[in-house]
């Protein structure tokens, strides 16, 4: 019977449909969700906004080898590089990046930069809010993208510590 | 030599007996790596990575030490050479780093490009590796041990080539390093030889460390702007807050005259554009203090003042410089005689060039290319001292002697450094160069004031015998040598079969600015103004009285006779020590880069764009003209060259007399701007072969090298030679008659390798090497 066989095909359907209401949304409610990403959530390997990463020191991780800006297609990356010094040291190495700016206007999130890196110091963070009413301010400079100082940065901030018990003075960790 | 015949990998070869393998191969295109191996060095054979297969032969064989001989059968590539090239690799990289993303070779480094070609993609070491930290050598050399891979390169060019022996080897075998000669610092020239030759980051610069990388710099190909010998420096430049900054100077493009060479100066001594001090913006003195002001401004009042000047038949002086472009000179030479209407022109003269041509006119083929020095068999020397004074040909001189065993004949009234390569080295009581030309041209009375203890009348009997039975003997002569003894000279020359001369001027553009006619009695090609002739044609209407020199301008404004003073790229009152006074009732207009002694007091002050900044031609003391390319530009500075012609519009001067620029002419598309130049230019370049270019304006300096190339004697070079970057000589033989001067108008300037006239009192890096030098000397002292 044609009848029967087109109300077994309905009650399938909608026994799917039923089903799937009792499931977790697949739908984000940006921006009117919870959190601080208001509803937005991310697959790992979202390519967004670049951070700057830090060492386990939270010295800098950029050495201001220019591959990233070699690699960029859309040559968006700029760079400053300068020494280290014994007074001031904000990287690993011996040279650092004293500019470093990415022009938003330009980059094409292909991540080219983060396969440059050599030292991991670049990498995709998950900021995708880079609207703007001014193209000026899509140019990021290296302190907005520099990441958050960690948290044991306390601890090591003083390098000299056991100098210091024995009277020396303290010689703080510059720029980091 | 005959030729032998070889095989490799299968190609048949032919290649001169004595050919090595490892050049002979390179000539056909078999590409054998090595780091050690360098053309014109002593062979090392330190580094094994030229192994190849040669059979009959045991083990395989250095390329680079082994002569081809006849019927040699050789394979360079095969699975045992490819594995004994990747060991190599992997013994070299055992202790190296691997800090490639902070070294400035980092790009450009040998290594990095034999680990791509022929290295393992692995290491089998395991152990942790040996560090040492970066030594200092001196403001400009640092090394980095453990990135060294011993290839000797800086050691042997340092020795062989620099004759300075300022690096060796220390300890043996694994634990060999390279050293400086004085404990922890360098005792020498300083030219950063070392560094350029360096395939590695071992060795790198002060001026350049960390600055940026080789692929973020643009290199512009130019002329050095300090002394007289004209070396081909490529600049690194990048874009910088301020548009364009230089930041390296180094000898990448070895297509110049200086093959493999650079001094101090011209590999560091860039620095002086970027000074803090370095004027932006014109100056007038309004109640007695520079204020800063606009350049139209400027311009209407030195227009108004100079035309004002002229009406009335007051007197104006105009000093050149011996630092502006050829094109600047002649611009200048004509713009006193046409638009101010006076042969009061002159310039800080280092050599005597009018006496020169004077006594070569009408002799061709009798002046030597910097390349020939190279080349000649045999050299006299007379006067100056070139390592200190002009270093690229010491540089030739020094390698000629090392490699063709050219005979040099030195005499000198001290001893210099050179003495070392003379096959002859004569002692002269000072002041007696004169005397000797003299002798050699055949007055045997001059004897008697060049004889000393050392040197009998049989010593030089014998020595002008010797020189004249050599054949192309070069005569190089400093400015000992100058009015009636430079014709002596020439005499002398005459009598040697192809002799051929240079005369040593001190400072990049000294012949440009004689062959242009800056002299009051000369007019561009050494014609004497009052001559008339085709430069009466051309420019109508010049003075036909001879104008004042120098001293002469300086004579007449004691007098308050001299009413203006027009000083582009000079400094006379710093370089003479005059009194800052004297011009204080002439009107003086500076064009310059810096406040000097001379700007300080004047009443109208124009920031000018320095030889790195501007497009034109130099001609070095040889003769040979080379193209300048522009690196860069620094705002709010004009180049000479648009200055004297806006002067001239400003006076209402018709500015198509001054510049043939328009209909029928050629001029700038942009073949010389450099760094800034694209794709484009390389259409313009041959648009220009084939007079197609478009014409434009009266600011390019091009626009009126047609008129120098038509009207100056020697000046017609090929074109296209010219904007491919090549050097071509320029001779005196059809200039015009020049003239006897007074030998006291001509003041050497004395620099020595660490010193640049007014602008090296600019350069950081020249100012760093003193420092260091003088600190040494009173450590010593106070041991």
């Amino acid at each position: 019977m044609p009848v029967l066989k087109n109300i077994k095909a309905i009650a399938k359907g909608m026994s799917i449909t039923f089903m799937e209401m009792f499931q977790p949304t697949q739908v984000e409610n940006y921006p009117d969700g919870p959190g601080p990403l208001r509803g937005a959530r991310f697959e790992e390997r979202y390519r967004g906004m670049h951070v700057l990463q830090r060492d386990e020191n939270g010295l800098e991780k950029c050495v201001a080898c220019f591959l990233c800006a070699a690699a960029c297609p859309s040559n968006c990356i700029y760079i400053e590089a300068a020494e280290n010094t014994e007074t001031n040291r904000v990287s690993g190495a011996e040279r650092y990046a004293k500019v470093y700016n990415i022009d938003y206007n330009r980059c094409i999130f292909c991540g080219y930069c983060v396969e440059a890196c050599p030292t991991d110091a670049i990498t995709h963070g998950h900021g995708f809010e880079l609207a703007s009413f001014n193209a000026s301010n899509l140019i990021y400079r290296k302190e907005q993208m520099l990441a958050a100082a960690p948290a044991h940065m306390g601890a090591n901030a003083v390098f000299n510590s056991a100098d210091v018990a024995g009277g020396a003075p303290a010689l703080p960790v510059q720029g980091s | 030599m005959p030729d032998v015949t070889l095989t490799v990998d299968g190609k048949k070869l032919t290649a001169p007996a004595g050919t090595l393998l490892i050049e002979a191969c390179k000539s056909a295109g078999i590409e054998i790596p090595s780091f050690c191996y360098y053309p014109n060095l002593s062979l090392q054979g330190a580094c094994r990575m030229c192994l190849v297969k040669i059979e009959k032969m045991p083990k395989l064989q250095t390329a680079c030490t082994t002569v081809v001989t006849e019927g040699m059968i050789v394979t360079s590539d095969n699975e045992e050479v490819r594995q004994a090239r990747k060991s190599m690799v992997e013994l070299l990289l055992g202790n190296h780093p691997l800090d490639c993303p902070v070294c400035d070779a980092g790009g450009e480094c040998e290594l990095q490009d034999m680990t791509f070609s022929y290295g393992a993609a692995e290491s089998k070491y395991m152990e942790a590796k040996n560090h040492k930290d970066e030594q200092q050598w001196s403001p400009v050399v640092f090394f980095d041990r453990p990135r060294c891979i011993l290839c000797y390169r800086c050691v042997r060019v340092c020795g062989e080539g620099m004759d300075v022996w300022a690096l060796g080897v220390q300890n043996r075998g694994v634990s060999s390093i390279i050293a400086p000669n004085k404990e922890d610092h360098l005792e020498c020239e300083e030219c950063g030889m070392c560094i350029d030759i360096c395939p590695v980051g071992a060795l790198t610069s002060g001026a350049y460390r960390y600055k940026t990388r080789p692929w973020e710099m643009k290199h512009v190909g130019t002329i050095c702007t300090h002394c007289g010998d004209g070396c081909k420096t490529t600049l690194g430049v990048r874009r910088s807050d301020s548009g364009m900054e230089i930041v390296r100077g180094d000898n990448r493009d070895k297509s110049g005259i200086n093959n493999d060479f650079l001094c101090i100066k011209g590999r560091y001594a860039f620095d002086f554009a970027h000074h803090p001090d370095r004027l932006m913006q014109p100056l007038i003195r309004k109640n007695g203090k520079l204020t800063p002001a606009n350049w139209e401004e400027a311009f209407e009042l030195i227009g108004k003042r100079f035309a004002e000047i002229r009406d009335h038949d007051g007197m104006i002086g105009v000093v050149g410089s011996s630092r502006i472009t050829n094109e600047e000179a002649y611009l200048l030479s004509k713009f006193a005689r046409v638009v101010l209407k006076t042969n009061n022109v002159d310039h800080h003269r280092t050599a005597d060039f009018p006496a020169l041509a004077a006594a070569l006119s009408g002799k061709p083929d009798s002046t030597a290319t910097m390349r020939e020095v190279y080349d000649a068999p045999a050299i006299l020397l007379i006067g100056n001292n070139p390592t200190d004074q002009h270093p690229l040909l010491a540089w030739q001189i020094r390698n000629n002697v090392r490699l063709h065993r050219s005979r040099l004949y030195l005499i000198n009234s001290q001893t210099i450094k050179l003495g070392r390569q003379a096959a002859g080295f004569t002692q002269i009581p000072a002041g007696t160069e004169g005397k000797v030309a003299a002798y050699l041209a055949g007055d045997d009375a001059a004897v008697e004031a060049i004889i000393t203890e050392k040197n009998s009348r049989e010593t030089w009997n014998a020595l002008r015998e010797k020189l004249r039975g050599e054949q192309k003997l070069v005569i190089i002569f400093g400015s000992e040598i100058r009015g009636n003894d430079v014709a002596v000279l020439v005499k002398f020359g005459s009598g040697v079969h192809g002799a051929k001369f240079v005369c040593l001027a001190d400072y990049a553009n000294s012949r440009g600015a004689a062959d242009m006619g800056l002299y009051p009695d000369l007019l561009p090609g050494y014609h004497r103004v009052a001559d008339t002739g085709k430069f009466h044609d051309e420019w109508t209407s010049i003075p036909a009285t001879t104008g004042l020199t120098l001293p002469e301008m300086v004579d007449a404004a004691k007098a308050s006779k001299l009413k203006a003073l027009y000083v582009v790229g000079a400094n006379p009152i710093g370089r003479l020590g005059l009194d800052p006074f004297l011009f204080s009732k002439t009107f003086v207009v500076v064009q310059e880069m810096f406040l000097t002694e001379t700007a300080f007091m004047a009443d109208v002050v124009l920031p000018a764009a320095n030889a790195y900044e501007k497009s034109g031609t130099f001609t070095n003391t040889c003769g040979d003209l080379q193209i300048l390319k522009k690196a860069g530009e620094v705002t709010g500075t004009k180049s000479d060259f648009e200055m004297i012609v806006r002067i001239a519009d400003a006076m209402g001067f018709d500015v198509h007399k001054l510049v043939p620029f328009g209909a029928g002419e050629r001029t700038d598309m942009g073949q010389s701007r450099g760094a800034q130049s694209g794709e484009a230019d390389r259409h313009a370049v041959w648009l220009e072969a084939r007079g197609l270019e478009p014409k434009m304006s009266p600011l390019e300096p091009t626009a009126i090298l047609d008129e120098i190339q038509r009207l100056v004697p020697g000046y017609d070079f090929s074109r296209i030679n010219l904007l491919a970057g090549n050097d071509q000589h320029t001779t005196l033989a059809n200039s015009g008659p020049g003239a006897i001067q007074k030998p006291e108008l001509i003041v050497p300037a004395n620099d020595n390798l660490f010193s640049s006239g007014t602008l090296g009192r600019y350069s950081k890096a020249l100012h760093s090497v003193m420092e260091s030098r003088t600190q040494q000397t009173s450590e010593v002292a106070a041991d």
